[in-house]
């Protein structure tokens, strides 16, 4: 091209340079005419102008929800407790990690953002500053924080010595356990199963006899592809949760000694037709659907997906009957069930925000007590009853007006809010039974805590745990379904050694070394 | 086909004729200047961008205030089984979905030609168009739901036969054929258009000569209709082969979870999950680079190709 | 006359037993899905929801259809579609007609400047902080702007152009017309059957997509059609597991609610499909037969 287009492509930039600078005013114009009309994020710059302005409006990120946070009752109730305007935005259901980074490296400038509790993501924010450290903040403006966390939540938190989260604590021990058809026990006249022996007398009974008439289908007891490590089950060889003392030092369950006893237990029931056959092949859905259908005996599940079972079940099965099972007790006598311990969700303050004091204040505000309670319950004669020192919920108000209320939460009252959480349970009387039967009726010693879900961040723990259980729970798999042989056992424990289980073991021990000072 | 052009004279005329020319037009470049605008902006700047493929790059520095690695990124590229197994997902759906899914328009546009109903033509072409129009995330929700290991309709006819139910979406030996059949149900009657336009230029005279020497249809498909249909077909597999690096970004996203990354990662996908969702913003704008790069050579490829073969440059 | 033999019988039925399969083989999954949206919950959970639905009910549907936030991301939705397509239809179309006078100095490059950004873009990541950059994250400028004009249906809309008679545009020059008049009152209105396919091209994209608004918007307010939609149908099944707590479970949206969300989701490009129809068959030809 020649002298000539020189020209034109002189013409054509200058003309680019003028434009774009006025384009570029216009095309804010534009945008904001769009967003403005349908209520956009208006909050903050206004505000921060003036910095003895009365109470900003707050930004806040939370985890996915099926109802909009800014149209709850809840929110309504915080913003008159609160004084503080909260506008809410939620993380997508689907890979929300991902979208939380994007946020957080795109400046946007949230004053609260909650998440699910993932340390390791906690803790790299924390670690590249993008997070508000939170010490001089509560001590001077949170009160209602201080009283509201335990030491030790604030002490597991702790990145470097520094506090930047405040947590939700969980707000139950057991997850879950062996549910099984009583019907089908009472039919057989056999009672409920005590031991791992008595257990595999039942399952044995369920096989032979078929008292559901499923014919070919029958199934004992299902359980899906990924659960090779069957709760209550494990308990009963001393192996409740993921890492466990042996003689003073914590040690994942693979490297266990009672591992191989685990694994020849469980290896049985599935050769004898007791557990389901193609577990392999289950995902979570189709092991519910074979209980909510009739055709298992037995399945492991967590309490709260009683209700859509027990729906299920009850219009396939009019006369089916379930129970979880108590905790089993193994040949050597040992017994019990994983016990939660750790965080829910967590939420921080990130940078970007423009207000951390008064988002400090919010969190603060929230946790006053009576606010708190009006929170998580709401009104004593509206929304609630008290039965005999427990929460009743009034339905169907308290469904609609508290149902998302755990997810306005920063942080809790811990020493109340199980109590108060309970009443949620309630709300459906079967799946309340079982829960009360896994987390009040059992005896203090058959919950054995989860010692690592109140530990600190641990690097590399925290890099490898999720992949070294995957790992885990493969191999137990093959073992179970008999696809490899114990005799490989060595081999594996060399390779989960070789794979970050060294590292990891030595990094937990460490810090179980100064917990038993 | 085109009308004449009136500036055939241009390479002969002088300095001062182009300048009355432009002088003379100055609206017609003043009516460029949004289109350039957006090309500038929207299109070159994000090339200027390209840099921090280079860069070990970090969001709060920007382009000025990060520090230059040279190919580092580039050779972490190359060294990572993860890209390798990203680029091996992306090579396999994407030469799957070229070698099954391209000729099936070409079988609807022959069947549909074949059909003397017009009633029942239009009602089929109707129905086979349509998913077209839907977004993919409702194509992926309606499959996710007619596929569902529990109470998903071929899951249930599945167990009706005595089968065991198939969690399709999350299995990695299923994944890419799920993939590439779920493109082929989108877009499989709306690639048949062009092919049934081809047809359609087809001379009537053609077959009507081949029925009088005794021809069948079948006989009249193989030797009328297919090579009638001949350059499009190439025009249509050059342009695919150019986007054999494009799998269906959008698609996968909105199927895939981390169950199924093993088979069913795509550049996209990746370049989306460690790029921004891990902010590793360097190294997947690398990826990108690579990608953008390979695409740009395939493309001149088939252009060289098709100017050859048929006679007509893409573009 | 020709008379059709055996052999012509046999390929007919096979030709008419596939193209027939294939038709069932679309419209199945929405049959099924349509079918799930008002049936009950406990049919659906038990697997007896085939074709026709079991315990008709349309509560699910109506509760679906109701919900603030599904109205409020259909807003959003027409709102990018209608302002998206005005917008790119009309600096597609400003931009086309200038490039399609070839004899103009400059044009033939400034062509190949729009053609090369078909062949090689800067790709994710740079787009992603362009966008920051200007301000327009969390903005539904974000997902029009950089969507403005597609080089494909430019060039579609520019080779149109070129194919116009001449003659017109000669005998307005001869009374004094500005190439702005000629424009706006000889080719725009002699362009409708282009700038209706174009347009139609334009709608589809902004509706449907998926991937930008992912990447840009944060607001719930402002979440097009298509990611409060996803959030809905990607599920317990596929999205892990781990993090679900019991507060989560309890609330997990039932196999209903998520059928009737994606039947309701696709009903306004059922409405709109006939009317389109008209159209897209020629745009298709048109993008085809150019150059």
């Amino acid at each position: 091209m020649t002298k000539p287009f020189k020209l034109i492509s002189t013409i054509a930039m200058s003309a680019l340079l003028v434009s774009v600078m006025a384009a570029c005013s216009g095309n804010n114009g534009t945008a904001n005419n769009e967003s403005g009309s349908t209520n956009a994020p208006k909050t903050g710059s206004e505000a921060t102008a003036k910095p003895d302005a009365p109470k900003p409006a707050l930004k806040r990120l939370n985890v996915w929800a099926g109802e909009d946070y800014n149209v709850y009752p809840v929110a309504k109730l915080l913003e008159e407790n609160t004084g503080y305007k909260m506008q809410t935005d939620m993380l997508p259901q689907d890979k929300w990690a991902e979208k939380l980074n994007l946020i957080m490296s795109s400046g946007e400038a949230y004053d609260i953002v909650t998440s699910y509790s993932d340390m390791a993501l906690y803790s790299d924010y924390a670690q590249k500053g993008a997070l508000v450290d939170l010490g001089p903040l509560i001590e001077e403006f949170g009160p209602n924080i201080k009283a509201a966390l335990k030491p030790e939540s604030i002490e597991a938190l702790k990145v470097n010595g520094k506090l930047y989260a405040i947590p939700t604590t969980v707000t139950y021990e057991i997850n879950s356990s062996i549910l099984i058809r009583t019907d089908w026990l009472e039919k057989l006249d056999l009672s409920m199963p005590t031991t791992t022996d008595e257990l595999t007398n039942v399952l044995t009974q369920f096989k032979e006899k078929d008292p559901g008439g499923n014919g070919d289908r029958n199934v004992p007891l299902t359980i899906k592809g990924d659960q090779s490590i069957i709760d209550n089950i494990v308990g009963a060889f001393g192996m409740p949760n993921a890492w466990n003392d042996v003689d003073g030092q914590l040690v994942p369950r693979v490297l266990d000694p009672s591992y191989k006893d685990y694994v020849a237990y469980t290896g049985s029931l599935y050769k004898n037709g007791l557990i389901d056959r193609e577990f392999v092949a289950n995902k979570d859905a189709t092991a519910k659907e074979k209980f909510a259908s009739g055709v298992a005996g037995a399945i492991v599940v967590h309490w709260a997906d009683i209700p859509a079972l027990s729906e299920s079940l009850a219009k396939t099965k009019p006369e089916a009957t379930f129970a979880f099972v108590p905790p089993l007790k193994g040949p050597n006598g040992e017994f019990g069930f994983a016990a939660n311990a750790g965080f829910d969700r967590l939420s921080y303050i990130p940078k970007s925000s423009k207000h951390p004091e008064e988002a400090i204040k919010w969190i603060n505000a929230s946790l006053e007590p009576e606010t708190f309670k009006n929170m998580a319950i709401g009104v004593e004669g509206t929304h609630y009853k008290v039965v005999d020192g427990a929460y009743e919920p009034i339905q169907p108000i308290f469904t609609d007006e508290r149902n998302l209320a755990n997810n306005f939460m920063a942080g809790t009252d811990e020493t109340n809010y199980p109590q108060y959480w309970q009443a949620r349970v309630r709300k459906n009387p079967v799946m309340f039974e079982a829960f009360d039967f896994l987390n009040n009726q059992q005896p203090a010693e058959a919950k054995v805590t989860n010692l690592l879900g109140l530990a600190p961040y641990m690097q590399q723990y925290a890099k490898n745990n999720q992949q070294l259980n995957t790992m885990i729970g493969d191999y137990t798999v093959k073992l179970i379904a008999g696809a490899e042989s114990i005799d490989g056992l060595e081999d594996f424990q060399k390779k989960y050694m070789a794979a970050g289980g060294e590292a990891s073991s030595k990094e937990v021990n460490e810090w179980y070394a100064t917990l038993a000072k | 086909m085109s009308k004449p052009r009136g500036g055939e004279g241009v390479s002969l005329g002088t300095g001062r004729r182009r300048l009355k020319l432009i002088r003379g037009n100055m609206d017609m470049y003043m009516l460029l200047i949004p289109g350039l605008i957006f090309l500038f902006l929207f299109k070159y700047a994000p090339m200027y961008g390209i840099i921090i493929a280079f860069q070990d790059f970090n969001i709060f520095g920007g382009i000025s205030g990060s520090e230059w690695v040279g190919m580092a990124q580039f050779e972490r590229l190359l060294q990572s089984d993860e890209f390798m197994q990203v680029l091996t997902n992306t090579l396999l759906i994407s030469l799957y979905k070229i070698t099954i899914l391209f000729p099936i328009p070409i079988v609807i546009a022959l069947m549909l030609n074949e059909v003397r109903r017009m009633f029942f033509k239009r009602t089929i072409q109707t129905i086979i168009y349509l998913p077209h129009f839907l977004s993919w995330v409702i194509i992926s929700g309606l499959f996710i739901n007619i596929l569902s290991p529990s109470g998903g309709i071929v899951n249930e006819i599945i167990r009706s036969f005595g089968g065991e139910p198939i969690s399709f979406f999350t299995s990695n030996s299923l994944f890419r054929s799920l993939v590439v059949f779920t493109a082929g149900w989108k877009e499989m009657g709306w690639n048949a258009i062009v092919f049934i336009a081809a047809l359609a230029g087809i001379e009537q005279e053609q077959y009507e000569a081949a029925a009088i020497d005794g021809a069948g249809r079948i006989r009249q498909m193989w030797s009328i209709s297919l090579p009638g249909m001949l350059p499009t077909i190439v025009l249509m597999f050059i342009l695919r082969i150019g986007s054999l690096l494009e799998a269906g970004t959008e698609q996968i996203l909105t199927m895939y979870n981390p169950l199924v990354y093993e088979t069913g990662d795509v550049i996209g996908t990746f370049v989306y999950r460690m790029g921004l969702g891990q902010q590793d913003y360097s190294f997947s704008t690398a990826v990108g680079l690579f990608n953008s790069a390979v695409g740009f050579l395939l493309i001149i490829i088939g252009n060289m190709l098709s100017r050859k073969f048929i006679g007509r440059s893409i573009w | 006359m020709y008379r059709k033999t055996a052999k012509d019988y046999m390929l007919d039925g096979t030709i008419y037993i596939v193209l027939i399969a294939m038709g069932l083989i679309t419209l199945l999954p929405f049959v099924n899905v349509f079918s799930k949206s008002v049936s009950e919950e406990w049919a659906i959970m038990s697997g007896q929801v085939g074709i026709f639905p079991v315990g008709f009910q349309l509560d699910t549907m109506k509760f679906v259809v109701t919900s603030s936030q599904f109205l409020n991301s259909l807003w959003i939705s027409v709102i990018i579609t209608v302002a998206g397509t005005l917008g790119s239809l009309l600096i597609t179309a400003l931009t086309a007609y200038p490039l399609s006078k070839r004899e103009l100095p400059g044009m033939g490059f400034i062509i190949v400047l729009f053609i090369f950004t078909m062949m090689f873009n800067g790709g994710i990541i740079p787009n992603y902080l362009l966008v920051r950059e200007l301000g327009l994250i969390n903005n539904l400028g974000s997902l029009i702007l950089p969507a403005l004009i597609s080089v494909f249906n430019m060039l579609v809309i520019k080779s149109y152009f070129e194919n116009l008679p001449a003659s017109l545009e000669e005998s307005a020059k001869l009374e004094g017309a500005r190439n702005l008049t000629i424009l706006f009152r000889i080719i725009l209105p002699l362009s409708g059957p282009v700038l209706a396919t174009i347009g139609l091209f334009y709608a589809v994209y902004y509706w449907n997509d998926y991937f930008h608004p992912m990447l840009y918007i944060n607001s719930t307010s402002l979440k097009p059609l298509q990611l409060y939609l996803q959030d809905i149908v990607m599920n317990a099944d596929t999205s892990s597991a781990l993090d679900k707590t019991a507060d989560d479970l309890m609330n997990v949206p039932a196999e209903g609610v998520r059928s009737a969300t994606v039947i309701a989701s696709t009903i306004p490009i059922l409405l709109v499909y006939p009317f389109l129809q008209k159209y897209f068959i020629k745009g298709v030809l048109i993008g085809s037969v150019k150059g």
